[in-house]
Order: structure tokens, then C-alpha cells, then sequence
């Protein structure tokens, strides 16, 4: 009795985050690097590389062995306190873009007459997993310190991964115009 | 097919004249620089800071001067990206080379840059926000260590 009491009020606070989603007034026009291509708003194979070397540089390891095993510990210190700053710089822009991408996603869906629910729930149940993933990473990189950041190349790739993903299937042009046409 | 000469249009022209342009400009001027901060260093300054247009007197009379301009900012670009996200141990030879290059006494370089943070102009236009966030940190992170060496080899 209790589950169902709970799933029950989990299923009723997201029903109420989509429909705050939708009511949701005034596109904030953002900065989102792969929506500027008219085309399709998917990266191309150039901005593609530049992503995985930009993530490699943040958050690989390379240049941490470096500074470790030929500098001192005040070179060390101020190498961890940029690349924390550039890694929440970095995580706070995924989290803008994805707050775009889903604001562009709302305004199409409020002009469309063919709503499909469950594919809605479905979106909003991945942003805000997707959100909750970037504060917990934003959290971790916070509260343990610079250290945090050696090995988190993988997390960041999938979460940036996650993103484009979650992007794609909301923007898809294609596939969105034949759901969601105006009559 | 027809005998005649393909004609080409008016853009495949301008992208040819920037080939070339990028070519000429390479060998002709930014070889002759020592190493790739050098080149960077150079390019940001042939951009007008008021503008942001880039001007080269020798490419806009072999070329135009709209040429010119493509030629310098594309150049500007790739140079940057090539230094933004390489490694930090090849960023620090790469200001080590600069330094060395005669341009400012070491230590006067050193503050100065310390100090004002100049290389902050060093990045093209338009380019991606972390990036250029991303070298200005290499950067002061690339000062620390050769101002480390350079204390260690003037003590020796």
C-alpha cells in the first residue's frame, strides 16, 4: 500500500514538472554551440574531435602526471584550482544547453496538436536524471576537492554523450514535424 | 567534355585565392617564426583591437584585402586550436621557445604577463568559450613553471 502510495505521488510530481514545463513562459535564447547548424543541430565530425580533446584536456590525466612528477606543490595546487574552475565551467554549460534544448522542445510541443505523453514523461524523467547527474559530478568535484577530478574523463564523455543524445531525440526535426504538425 | 574550360564560380575563386593566401603566408612569414606561441602571438596582433578586422599589407597586395582577412583569421585559428588543447608540458616548451626568442628581457616578460595577463587577447573571435578559458588557465598555470625554472637556473 505504501509503494503504490509512493510511486503513485512520484508519478504525480512529474506529471506536475511537465506541465510546469509547458506553461513555462519566455524562450531564453542561450548559447548552444551544436544548435547553430540549420541543417540538423547535430556536431559534425570537426567539433566532434575538438569535444573529445577538449574533455581529454580537462579531465584526462596526461597533464596532471606532468605537473606532478616536475613541479612544485604550489604549481601543483594553482594547476588543480584552474582545471577546477574550467571543469565547472564546462559542467555549467551542458547543464545551459540542455536547459535550452528542452525550452526549444517545450515551445514546439505547445504548438503541436499530437502530444504523445508517455514520449514527454519519458524526456522529462531523462533531463532531470541528466540534471541530477551534472549537480552530483558539479558536488563531487566540490566537495572532494581537486583530487576528484583525475579519472573523470569517462563520466564527463558520457555525460556529454547523454546530452547530445537527449538533444537529438528532442530537436530531430525529421521525426518531430511528422509527430507534432500544426493543423 | 565540351572542350570548353570548366568555368569556376565566383566562391570556389575566393577559397582557391585563401588556399593560396594560407600557403604564401605560411611559408613566407609565419616559418620564419620560432614555434608556435610566436606564430599566435604574431597573428593576434595583425587584428586591430577596436575593429577586430585583420589587415596584412603584403597578402592584401598579392591578394585582396577581404583575402587577406580570411587568410589571417583562418590562420589565427588553427594556430590557437593547435596550441589550446595540446598537452601542458609542450605548451611550457612552446613559452619557453618564445621567451628565449629574445622578444623581452625573461624576467620583465614574466611579470608582465603575471601581471596583465595579455596573452587573454591571444584568442580568435567567435571561438568556443571553454577553450579560450582553457589556454588563458594553461597559460598561467605554463608561467608558473618557467618562472620556476628560470629562479632555479638564475640561482645556479
Amino acid at each position: 500500500m505504501t509503494g503504490a502510495l509512493t510511486l503513485l505521488a512520484i508519478g504525480f510530481l512529474l506529471i506536475a514538472s511537465l506541465v510546469y514545463l509547458l506553461r513555462r513562459r519566455g524562450l531564453e535564447e542561450e548559447d548552444v554551440p551544436w544548435l547553430r547548424d540549420e541543417d540538423s543541430g547535430i556536431p559534425s565530425a570537426h567539433s566532434e574531435d575538438h569535444r573529445k580533446g577538449q574533455l581529454d584536456r580537462i579531465f584526462g590525466c596526461e597533464d596532471w602526471d606532468f605537473i606532478r612528477k616536475s613541479t612544485s606543490s604550489r604549481v601543483q595546487q594553482l594547476f588543480l584550482k584552474e582545471r577546477k574552475g574550467i571543469a565547472l565551467s564546462w559542467l555549467s554549460r551542458l547543464r545551459r544547453e540542455a536547459r535550452t534544448g528542452m525550452r526549444l522542445h517545450v515551445a514546439r510541443v505547445r504548438a503541436s496538436e499530437e502530444l504523445d505523453p508517455l514520449a514527454e514523461l519519458r524526456l522529462a524523467i531523462d533531463y532531470y536524471a541528466f540534471q541530477a547527474k551534472c549537480g552530483l559530478i558539479a558536488a563531487i568535484l566540490l566537495l572532494g576537492g581537486p583530487m576528484a577530478l583525475r579519472n573523470m574523463v569517462g563520466q564527463a564523455e558520457s555525460l556529454s554523450n547523454n546530452l547530445r543524445g537527449m538533444l537529438e531525440a528532442a530537436l530531430k526535426p525529421d521525426a518531430f514535424s511528422q509527430r507534432t504538425r500544426v493543423r | 567534355m565540351n572542350g570548353k574550360p570548366m568555368e569556376r564560380r565566383p566562391n570556389q575563386l575566393t577559397s582557391m585565392a585563401v588556399e593560396d593566401g594560407l600557403r604564401d603566408l605560411r611559408n613566407r612569414t609565419l616559418a620564419k617564426l620560432d614555434g608556435d606561441f610566436a606564430r599566435l602571438v604574431y597573428l593576434a596582433s595583425t587584428r586591430d583591437y577596436n575593429t577586430g578586422r585583420y589587415a596584412h599589407d603584403g597578402l592584401s597586395f598579392r591578394f585582396t584585402e577581404s583575402v587577406a582577412e580570411r587568410v589571417l583569421a583562418e590562420a589565427h585559428r588553427e594556430v590557437f586550436a593547435s596550441l589550446a588543447l595540446s598537452p601542458l608540458k609542450i605548451l611550457v616548451t612552446q613559452l619557453e621557445q618564445y621567451i628565449r626568442s629574445g622578444c623581452a628581457r625573461p624576467d620583465e616578460l614574466l611579470a608582465s604577463w603575471r601581471e596583465l595577463e595579455p596573452f587573454r587577447i591571444l584568442a580568435p573571435e567567435h571561438d568556443d568559450p571553454i577553450t579560450v578559458k582553457l589556454f588563458a588557465s594553461n597559460i598561467r598555470v605554463a608561467l608558473a613553471i618557467v618562472k620556476e625554472s628560470w629562479r632555479a637556473n638564475q640561482l645556479l
